[in-house]
């Protein structure tokens, strides 16, 4: 059957209630704070890293706060302010999409115009509070850098013991979550640093936005990680965490959690492009639980050098620029002009290659399934990956030829193949897309093949399917008992 | 028949147990699309085997008989490659395995071969081409793996007699990470339990540092270069963030299993005495596993 390729759409679905992921955040307000999906940039090659980190607070900037660990001194050099709208496109960009293609009426054949429909949530990482001035020096606690940057102030802290961190961040109005302590011991011992930021409300005034825009480290270490266990220590449910990263030789991978691939390339409903989103996060959140919510999910994973024209198929939204990959930190696509991270750049390997890879992951995090930091490495793997699913048009018109009458019965079939992959990849009972399988909506198609008179055969199907099933289990067991008492076992 | 042959050489076990990984990982964690590198490593391996033992065989021993003493080795390597090395290239694949069987018979000293076949064919092919990658987080660490690992991999290693070097290493190690992390650092068990949990390192555990034709022939000095393996890798891990490790390090320590063996004088591995074998059997073993390529 010809089919036509005519409508994408592109979705990020977003879970409700969700913390940071690199740091943990204080609060003044006792657990009033809501956050959402974290989203972080992250570069590397060879032993040089870049890390962007996507701030979405929405409360009073006086409030804002946020410990990140780092493994050096940062030098005011390697810390710079970028502008925020970068995570949208790469969101955009990146984000699990719904294709759509029209079938042709086999009797006569006709076409319809392109059309292009982008649907996108945005997704947002969340943060906390901080209150008061810096206060005198506490045992063990050494501030190691101040600096001011952009609208933000930014202390680096080491520390020798656990509690004087606390303590100092106490007595500096920082209120330390429970558990945070426990947390925070590894990190000094494993000689990790402390980036703390607040907002600086004079220079914030002057910038006369109302967002705090994302901060940009970069720093040498064969370390390739992102501390999230921090982020856990006030954390009471699951957090969703979006990783883009750009390296020079291909695909990064987890090294300490499971890589799993989303499932791609099914064909699902046409309704599900009323609701892509919420079909998305159905489906992400089943595929988590059935991965024991213990992986590291790729959604996107391609070959984004400026220079290669085949980005994605078919793609969302335009790609990122040259301009776009530089302000993400992608270093070596940037002229001698562009000269932020001049004081790093020694130790970079060059190898001439303008190669960008990106790879997209989608992480959703608790304690209980998640025991260590997000541990990465780059590997060779250049493979395309995409997470895309297909929704599919029926024709329209009169059906009396042969062909029309085979094309009817095979239509019947496939939607119902749909229905059945729609309860499949998302985990639901098929009772719940009643709704969203309203005949109004699918008018245009002939009666017998519209999803609201096949939902209840696929009903039927497997309520008897799980019968016979029940059937078969108890011969079985009737049957074994039976054999048992006959060799005389019992 | 088939339980005889699984007492009477300790690599059926091998075999049975990579199966079932393998199985797991295809079935169960979704590495179908792999299929066409499992076999380019099965079928180069084999090809280069039959070849080599053509060529540079001894041949006071029929050919069917050595190819047939040698074939279970050949997937025993074949499987370590499938369980842990990643391509997307098929003449990376390829080569990997030809050098992981060739490596056996170009290099040996008085019968044994230096290096393990399949360490080496990891450590050669993302050396060499930078085009594979070892992967160790696609096993996940559910202790359902621990586990499974464990348990089968103690039966091959106690049939096979060689427990000793698989829980040297991992006891070494473990207790290391332990030391480390939980310890000194302040880490929770369960960080520890992530660590050690992870399917590549029980599979070389047990089926890559066990081989008796690349290890010490001595017990002691078997333990303690098990030992020393354990420790080097672990200094890499967790000073130097370099995955796989103790593959890298295998490689490494090969070349003085000779010199421990020359200090170190013990008789050679010899066969297994088991009740099904009789002592016709046994001398057949042993003579063919001093003289073929396994």
């Amino acid at each position: 059957m010809k089919k036509k390729l005519l409508i994408i759409g592109a979705v990020i679905a977003v879970s409700p209630v969700l913390y940071s992921f690199c740091g943990f955040y204080v609060s003044k307000a006792d657990g009033t704070l809501k956050n959402k999906t974290s989203q972080v940039i992250l570069v590397r090659d060879g032993n040089k890293n870049v890390i962007t980190m996507y701030n979405d607070f929405k409360g009073d900037t006086k409030d804002f706060a946020m410990v990140v660990p780092v493994p050096v001194v940062l030098r005011k050099d390697d810390i710079k302010v970028v502008d925020q709208s970068i995570f949208q496109r790469l969101n955009d960009y990146s984000a699990p999409r719904l294709v759509e293609y029209w079938d042709q009426n086999p009797c006569y054949g006709y076409e319809k115009e392109d059309m292009i429909q982008r649907k996108s949530v945005s997704a947002s990482m969340a943060e906390v509070t901080v209150a008061g001035a810096l206060r005198g020096k506490v045992a063990g606690v050494k501030i190691e850098a101040k600096y001011l940057i952009g609208e933000y102030d930014i202390l680096i802290l080491s520390a020798k013991e656990s509690g004087g961190l606390k303590d100092w961040l106490n007595e500096n109005g920082y209120k330390i979550p429970e558990g945070a302590e426990e947390v925070l011991d590894p990190y000094i011992k494993s000689n990790l640093k402390f980036f703390v930021v607040k907002v600086n409300e004079k220079e914030k005034k002057k910038l006369n936005n109302n967002f705090l825009r994302p901060i940009q480290i970069s720093f040498n270490s064969p370390k390739f990680m992102l501390p999230i266990r921090l982020g856990m220590a006030n954390a009471d449910g699951d957090q969703d965490l979006i990783v883009y990263a750009f390296t020079r030789k291909g695909r990064i991978e987890c090294t300490n959690y499971r890589n799993v691939n989303i499932v791609t390339g099914n064909n699902v409903p046409l309704f599900v492009q009323k609701n892509f989103g919420a079909f998305y996060g159905n489906l992400f959140t089943h595929q988590w639980d059935k991965e024991d919510k213990s992986a590291a999910f790729l959604e996107y994973a391609w070959n984004v050098t400026p220079v290669n024209q085949m980005k994605c198929d078919p793609c969302v939204g335009n790609p990122p620029t040259e301009y776009d990959l530089v302000q993400c930190g992608v270093w070596w696509l940037g002229n001698k002009d562009w000269s932020d991270y001049s004081d790093v750049d020694n130790e970079e390997p060059d190898n001439g290659s303008k190669n960008v890879h990106f790879t997209r992951l989608h992480f959703r995090y608790n304690r209980k399934s998640f025991a260590q930091d997000l541990m990465f490495q780059v590997t060779p793997n250049t493979e395309n990956y995409q997470a895309r699913y297909v929704i599919t048009h029926p024709a329209t018109g009169d059906f009396t030829c042969d062909a029309g009458k085979k094309y009817l019965q095979d239509l019947k079939t496939r939607r119902k193949k749909e229905l059945r992959e729609l309860t499949a990849l998302t985990g639901t009972n098929i009772n719940n897309w009643q709704d969203e399988a309203t005949a109004k909506d699918d008018e245009e198609t002939v009666v017998e093949a519209q999803y609201a008179t096949l939902l209840p055969q696929i009903k039927n199907e497997t309520e008897k399917r799980g019968s016979t099933g029940l059937i078969l289990f108890s011969a079985l067991l009737l049957g074994s008992a039976g054999f048992l008492k006959w060799k005389g076992f019992v | 028949m088939f339980l005889t042959a699984l007492k009477k050489d300790a690599r059926y076990f091998q075999i049975l147990f990579q199966t079932i990984f393998l199985g797991y990982g295809i079935i169960y964690l979704g590495w179908k699309a792999e299929w066409w590198l499992y076999t380019t490593y099965f079928t180069c391996s084999i090809i280069t085997q039959l070849g080599f033992e053509f060529l540079l065989g001894k041949k006071e021993i029929a050919y069917w008989k050595r190819t047939r003493f040698s074939l279970p080795s050949v997937l025993i390597s074949s499987f370590g490659l499938s369980l842990l090395l990643k391509t997307n290239h098929l003449e990376v694949a390829a080569l990997a395995a030809f050098i992981s069987i060739a490596s056996k018979f170009l290099i040996k000293i008085k019968g044994k071969h230096i290096f393990n076949p399949s360490a080496l064919g990891i450590v050669a092919a993302i050396f060499l081409t930078d085009k594979a990658w070892f992967s160790p987080g696609q096993w996940g660490s559910s202790t359902v793996i621990l586990f499974g690992v464990c348990c089968l991999g103690i039966i091959i290693v106690t049939k096979v007699q060689k427990l000793d070097t698989s829980l040297a290493f991992l006891g070494t190690f473990a207790a290391l990470l332990f030391i480390r992390q939980i310890i000194y650092l302040g880490w929770p068990l369960d960080f520890f339990v992530q660590s050690i949990s992870t399917g590549s390192l029980l599979l070389f555990s047990f089926f890559m540092i066990t081989d008796p034709k690349t290890t010490p022939n001595h017990t002691a000095a078997r333990i303690i270069w098990s030992m020393l393996v354990a420790a080097v890798a672990f200094y890499l891990t967790t000073f130097k963030f370099i995955n796989g490790a103790p593959v890298w390090v295998l490689v490494c320590m090969q070349p003085i299993v000779p010199v421990l063996d020359y200090f170190f004088k013990a008789k050679k591995f010899e066969w297994k005495p088991s009740s099904s074998l009789n002592k016709k059997e046994q001398t057949f073993l042993n003579t063919v596993y001093n003289n073929v390529s396994i």
